[in-house]
């Protein structure tokens, strides 16, 4: 009895192990919101909405995000892919399974927006909560143009 | 357990650094960089090259036995920026092996062409986000 107790033990610290594909997951939901809202995004020079809007993306890749609106200045930038602190979980926990299934998935990943000298793109604001990534895209108004008007929401 | 330790630290560096296909690339004529603005054409097995084009180079992605991030996307977006950095608008599939039994990875071989007119009038395979 012992020893079947000792079985199940080390197979479900071995099959549970895998911290990062268990907790994170494959894919990290990333919502991108820019002021002034409605502006076209374009994923890996795929258009996939406007702001704001939300997309799982894979965790193993790394993607160009362009923001295009009329008026201001086209955004640029990257999402990069991090170390996921829960891979650590293996290691502490001695999964050997968990080392090999992480990477494979991709959940040893973590994606952020890239860094210029330590800091975020300017105009960029985030912030990761419960594992979901936020990005907030402040457009800089295009200097070359004009404002000739302005829309007023009827009632 | 030293030799445990050997392991796991083996493992960890394999897989943090092997996710990646292994990409091999010759090129035998580049040209000017590109922006990031300047579109880049992604031609498909099925889809022709346009006459009066450049031959920039060879791109060859394979499986490195770790690969895993290797979809037919992502890797025509690895193209395409390989591309760029060496001045070619056109990417062109000349083979193309899909995931089977031996490998989950897409493996192709790309010629990379520079071609002066607008390449938006040229069919070609639309990306997809995975």
């Amino acid at each position: 009895m012992k020893s079947i107790i000792k079985s199940i033990l080390v197979s479900s610290v071995l099959l549970l192990s895998s911290c990062a594909t268990i907790i994170s997951g494959s894919r990290q939901s990333t919502e991108i919101t820019s002021e002034p809202s409605s502006a076209k995004v374009y994923i890996n020079e795929v258009e996939v909405g406007k702001t704001p809007i939300q997309k799982n993306l894979k965790r193993n890749q790394e993607y160009s995000i362009i923001l295009e609106l009329d008026g201001y200045e086209t955004y640029k930038t990257k999402l990069e892919k991090k170390f996921n602190a829960w891979f650590i979980g293996n290691i502490a926990l001695g999964g050997l399974i968990g080392i090999i299934i992480d990477p494979i998935t991709g959940a040893m990943h973590k994606l952020k927006p890239e860094d210029i000298d330590g800091s975020p793109k300017r105009g960029t604001t985030y912030d990761t909560e419960n594992g979901k990534l936020f990005i907030k895209v402040s457009m800089d108004i295009d200097p070359i143009s004009e404002k000739i008007g302005q829309l007023k929401k009827l009632k | 357990m030293k030799q445990l330790t050997k392991i796991l630290f083996l493992v960890t560096v394999v897989g943090l650094t092997s996710c990646s296909p292994k990409i091999t690339s010759n090129f035998t004529n580049p040209q000017p960089k590109l922006s990031i603005d300047e579109k880049v054409a992604l031609l498909d097995i099925e889809h022709k090259l346009p006459e009066n084009i450049t031959k920039v180079g060879d791109l060859r992605f394979q499986d490195s036995g770790f690969s895993t991030d290797c979809s037919f996307n992502s890797l025509m977006n690895k193209a395409r920026m390989e591309a760029r950095k060496n001045g070619a608008n056109i990417v062109k599939v000349v083979n193309k092996k899909k995931p089977n039994l031996w490998s989950s990875c897409y493996r192709l071989k790309i010629e990379l062409y520079k071609y002066d007119e607008d390449v938006s009038s040229i069919p070609q395979y639309e990306l997809k986000l995975d």
